[in-house]
């Protein structure tokens, strides 16, 4: 029996296909695009089923998520405490909490409903930058219990605010004279802890291992549902360490019926040596399917720009902090990419800061003189304070860039007073320059560090507006459609996919993002706030 | 109990960290608990292994060998609770990091008393590595609380000389061993060494390091401003301090443990003898004269 063909009728469909790059019709066979075009779709292929459900709607293609960490999905099971309101993997709004106090009060409330004396208040997504008035500190926590155990991390991922109960238990006190335990005026410690060597003692004696918990199915649907609602039909996981339990995880829910998502987990080379990770990327590569894709192979070069462990260039930082450190010395780096370059594989490397971005594309371009390849498009992560010098070796060298645009809006204020200052701040996530220099040009959210949303980083691309209204480098903006492209064609391109996802085209995956307006007809200012109604995931629509 | 003596090794990438380790594991007189970063260089002769499980190497002579994992503090908490525990536990810091960051972990840890940071330079490298403009920064900032410098590869460096005078200007109050192929004997672990073995094919004559101790006792309970205030004036010739006091108001019993410019006190429920223990450089003055102040 044939399977059957059904064609989709929309408002409009954004091809992001040179050859017809706007349509109404899709044709849908095996959940790939058989055809697409107008009404002649209709007749093209003999009998067809009509589904007109998206008649008022617009279709684009799948939205892309180059730089995902799944790990959003577990997060849901702790309270969200951050700045900006959320939508929960069931669709919940999460209100955002503008003060301490109502930080508080919301822990409060999850304390009174808490059943087990014992277990502690553990609360994530803690955003204070836009906070006037002092910092929190234990005082404001104990109010929460003094008999729990109350822990608080950061959105950012480098900081936690602990209650009295917490600080007693990982044995800090006034007397611990340790870096990374913040004081007040008098010297008392205010229970916010930075960096990962108080911060990892602390969680410790909460007895929560927090994100390094490892990901089960369960949390993979919610990462997904998350996904679905904002459009994504295609998320990296970026990185897992891909071991055997991991594995399991994946594919247990890519295998679900119905799961409404496409992941593309990167291995973290590091988990391994390099034979070992030569080896497990092969076998793994063997275990992909249609929603579960094997292959990018990832490096971290530096820490963050804003917790001051990213690797810069002369002058350093802005406000004197001491430079961060490579993460990986630079000749290990240079025989991690030339073996997995020369292997065939592709590399996604996390750079933050300029120095790192440098040194990454040299030990890139030492690779491919000692073994030349062709399209191994090997992919700057972040690379948010590269210039056009960078980035133009990085094309004469077929990379490819995934910016952290979100950045702009997140830190932008705090990279240009602190990190950077206003001279380089300007150059932060430079899209246009990147695009200028032929880098294919992907731009991320790096969830859960930012709410997975591809419109809201192409906004914050075509915009580059901070919260407090500034426009960081006018000159670094760019367009509706190069953003739209960026998110889906340049984000597919990234990830060596292009021949399957990020544009309308025969072959393809039928995945597509369902919208209520076409972004180009509504202001630049305004393409964040495009209502997104769901996905189709290889022809079956999910609502979100 | 008494605390699991620690130390910690840092230098750059090459330096022979990792040879030292498998070396002072292979030699061992000790139970050695070993936390390595990079599990996989780890090269440790098959006949001495008698089980591995995951991240975990047993060997036959008691030893065993972690990985060190996302969180040092839960790798160090694991070790302890082993039976039998390590009588000495060595961490090996990865080559791109700050040695010193590690080892203050160890202030805050009860069960573990902090031995000579030790930091080790690859002398046919180390001038180069330091006018690097990538690594220069790296290399000079892991020397920069280094107790103990073992420069390594001695007998390959062209300018061994040099290679001395740019780590004492680095680092002038740090002691330097010059060894070959990082055989070194076990004694380089302890600021105290223990008394010799006879000489074997396995243990270099390595040159002596001593480091001067000097003891204070406090006749009663200290108050903690005070204390705080001279632990603050400590000159950079003051290596280490540690030992038991008693805090008033309360005269509850304490560990002070203090280490370049860092400290803690952890309460304890035990009572110890008093005495702080004061460990540094040839230049230091009498621990009587550091706390004076304290008890006036
Ligand atoms: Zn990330």
């Amino acid at each position: 029996m044939p399977s059957t063909i059904r064609v989709f009728v929309a408002r409009r469909i954004l091809t992001m296909n040179a050859s017809l790059p706007v349509a109404t019709h899709v044709a849908v066979r095996e959940g790939r695009i058989l055809g697409f075009g107008g009404a002649e779709v209709l007749r093209e292929f003999g009998t067809v089923e009509v589904d007109d459900r998206f008649a008022g709607r617009v279709l684009m293609p799948g939205f892309i998520e180059g730089h995902g960490h799944a790990v959003d999905g577990l997060m849901w099971r702790k309270p969200y405490v951050g700045f900006y309101p959320r939508r929960a993997p069931d669709g919940t709004h999460v209100a955002g909490l503008k003060s301490i106090a109502e930080v508080v009060a919301r822990l409060q409330e999850v304390e009174r409903l808490m059943t087990d004396p014992d277990a502690p208040v553990v609360a994530w997504g803690f955003d204070p930058i836009f906070f006037d008035g002092p910092r929190m500190t234990t005082a404001d926590l104990d109010s929460i219990s003094t008999h729990r155990m109350v822990m608080i991390g950061h959105v950012s991922g480098h900081i936690q605010n602990v209650n009295t109960r917490v600080l007693e238990a990982a044995g800090f006190s006034r007397d611990s004279n340790l870096d990374g335990l913040v004081r007040d005026a008098n010297g008392a410690l205010t229970g916010e802890l930075q960096g990962p060597a108080v911060m990892g003692r602390a969680s410790r004696a909460v007895g929560d291992p927090g994100i390094l918990r490892a990901i089960d199915a369960p949390a993979l649907w919610d990462y997904a549902r998350i996904a679905q609602r904002v459009g994504v039909t295609t998320s990296t996981d970026l990185a897992n360490a891909l071991n055997a339990e991991n594995v399991a995880a994946l594919q247990e829910a890519t295998t679900g019926a119905g799961f409404p998502l496409r992941l593309v987990p990167a291995m973290r080379a590091r988990e391994y040596s390099l034979p070992e990770g030569l080896a497990r990327i092969a076998d793994l590569k063997r275990m992909s399917h249609d929603k579960l894709h094997f292959g990018i192979v990832k490096l971290v070069v530096d820490g963050s720009i804003q917790g001051f462990t990213a690797r810069l260039r002369w002058p350093g930082y802005h406000n004197g902090a001491p430079n961060g450190l490579f993460y990986i010395a630079p000749s290990e780096l240079g025989e991690i990419v030339a073996a997995y370059h020369a292997a065939g594989h592709q590399l996604h490397i996390h750079t933050n800061g300029d120095e790192a971005s440098e040194l990454a594309t040299e030990m890139v371009g030492r690779a491919i003189a000692a073994h030349p390849r062709a399209d191994h498009r090997h992919t700057l992560q972040h690379c948010q304070m590269a210039d056009a010098a960078i980035f133009k070796r990085m094309a004469a060298f077929g990379m490819c860039v995934n910016l952290f645009a979100n950045h702009i809006w997140y830190w932008g204020e705090q990279h240009r007073a602190l990190t950077m200052g206003p001279s380089r701040a300007n150059r932060l996530d430079a899209c246009a320059t990147a695009l200028a220099a032929g880098v294919p040009l992907g731009i991320h959210s790096d969830v859960p560090v930012t709410p997975l949303d591809p419109l809201f980083t192409a906004w914050c691309a075509v915009n580059r507006i901070t919260p407090a209204g500034r426009v960081l480098g006018a000159g670094e903006r760019i367009t509706v459609p190069q953003a739209l492209y960026a998110i889906t064609m340049g984000a597919a391109t990234t990830l060596k996919m292009d021949h399957l996802i990020g544009s309308v085209d025969v072959g393809k995956y039928a995945d597509f993002a369902v919208l209520e307006q076409d972004p180009n007809d509504v202001p630049a200012s305004e393409i964040k706030d495009v209502g997104v109604c769901g996905t189709v995931l290889g022809g079956v629509p999910g609502v979100a | 109990m008494n605390p699991i003596p620690l130390s910690v090794i840092g230098g750059f990438l090459g330096a022979g960290k990792t040879t030292l380790v498998n070396h002072l594991l292979a030699t061992a007189r000790r139970r050695y608990g070993v936390l390595v970063n990079d599990f996989g260089a780890i090269n440790i002769d098959a006949a001495l292994i008698t089980a591995q499980d995951g991240d975990t190497i047993a060997l036959t002579n008691g030893c065993v060998c972690c990985s060190i994992g996302d969180d040092l503090g839960d790798a160090l908490a694991r070790l302890a609770a082993r039976v039998p525990a390590p009588e000495h536990v060595i961490v090996e810091a990865s080559g791109v990091s700050d040695p010193w960051r590690i080892a203050q972990l160890a202030l805050i840890e009860t069960g573990f008393t902090l031995e000579p940071l030790l930091v080790m330079v690859d002398a046919t490298a180390f001038l180069t590595q330091l006018a690097d403009r990538y690594i220069g920064d790296t290399v000079a900032r892991q020397l920069g609380f280094a107790e103990l410098v073992v420069i390594n590869k001695a007998d390959l460096a062209p300018d061994l000389e040099a290679v001395c005078a740019a780590v004492l200007r680095l680092r002038p109050e740090a002691q330097i061993v010059v060894c070959e192929h990082a055989r070194l004997d076990a004694a380089v672990l302890h600021f105290t060494p223990p008394p010799r073995p006879p000489a074997s094919r396995f243990s270099a004559d390595v040159p002596d390091h001593a480091f001067p101790t000097s003891v204070w006792r406090p006749s009663g309970p200290l108050d903690r401003a005070r204390l705080r205030t001279a632990l603050e004036a400590l000159p950079r010739s003051v290596l280490r301090v540690k030992g038991f006091c008693q805090l008033a108001p309360e005269n509850r019993w304490h560990l002070l443990q203090y280490a370049a410019e860092r400290w803690a006190f952890t309460p304890l429920d035990t009572t110890p003898e008093a005495g702080l223990v004061v460990i540094g450089t040839p230049g230091m003055p009498e621990a009587a004269t550091l706390f004076a102040a304290v008890e006036a």
